[in-house]
């Protein structure tokens, strides 16, 4: 009986420091460059960039929420002209856990979010839409967005 | 029990291209205008039947960028061997940026004109010039419009 009893003792014991695990959270984008072509705004009132193929994976989280976000840098520039972040719309799938969106410069805004760990690697895809307007002056506009996959 | 790291978040960049080119539209809502025969004493000057016609200039061009729309005859009005000036026909236009003018054979008329990507409506209502000494006929001349950015 006194066997019996370190033994269950053991079992215990161990687990619950093996139970520690760091909190691992990965994004990444295919392809990391998203270009719009250009396109009539008569024909073409929404331009699609190629879709952006997202994986990501959230390990160590428990029953944690998660969430990815993605912030524009500013607006799109092309030397003195600009066209507003605020006209690059996307469509994500699959629903849940992502959503669609319009890109904001100045708050985060959210493509995806969960509850748990997603393990091993899930993908998702983003299509980046452009609203199209005869106003946008001539040139080849820039502009970096940053995706933030974060648990609290 | 579980244990946790704190974490600020993973991050990922991308980069957003877009490029837009030059590109420039043009729409008439007549593709005719035709001037009715009148009696020169009491029509001096025939409004063309269809009334104002509406321009559409529609331009993507660079931020100080010049857009100019202009309007050319081909030729004099013709009936068989008879000509009548095109300088005979003018018009009087509406809508921001649009200018009233006279048609020339020799020249393109600039119709409108402005600075930077947009699009701009306007029209133009042609007047003939009615005289006596006009040959009796069925005058003809084709009109080329040219949008162009600069």
């Amino acid at each position: 009986m006194r066997i019996l009893i370190l033994v269950l003792a053991v079992l215990f014991l161990v687990p619950a420091s093996g139970m520690a695990q760091k909190l691992e959270l990965s994004v990444a984008l295919s392809p990391a460059v998203i270009t719009f072509p250009s396109s009539d705004p008569d024909t073409v009132p929404l331009v699609s960039a190629p879709p952006v193929q997202l994986t990501y994976r959230v390990r160590g989280n428990g029953n944690s929420p998660w969430s990815l976000t993605v912030l524009a840098a500013g607006d799109l520039l092309s030397g003195p002209s600009a066209v507003d972040i605020s006209n690059v719309t996307w469509v994500a799938t699959p629903a849940p856990p992502f959503q669609n969106g319009t890109l904001s410069k100045t708050v985060a805004q959210r493509v995806a979010s969960g509850t748990g760990n997603i393990n091993p690697d899930s993908i998702g895809s983003i299509t980046f839409r452009l609203a199209n307007s005869w106003t946008y002056s001539t040139g080849t506009y820039t502009q970096t967005i940053l995706f933030t996959l974060s648990a609290p | 029990m579980t244990g946790r790291a704190p974490v600020a978040g993973q991050t990922q960049n991308a980069t957003l291209n877009a490029s837009i080119n030059g590109l420039a539209r043009l729409s008439l809502s007549s593709a005719a205008i035709t001037f009715p025969d009148a009696d020169p004493d009491a029509v001096p000057s025939i409004q063309a039947t269809q009334g104002p016609i509406t321009l559409t200039a529609k331009a993507r061009t660079s931020p100080n960028g010049r857009i100019t729309l202009t309007v050319r005859a081909n030729d004099h009005l013709r009936s068989g061997i008879d000509t009548i000036p095109a300088s005979n026909i003018t018009w009087v236009a509406s809508g921001a940026g649009f200018n009233n003018g006279t048609l020339s054979a020799a020249s393109a008329q600039i119709v409108a004109a402005w600075t930077g990507s947009g699009a701009r409506s306007g029209t133009q209502t042609f007047f003939f010039k009615n005289l006596w000494s006009y040959a009796t006929g069925t005058y003809t001349l084709t009109m080329t419009y040219t949008l162009s950015a600069a």
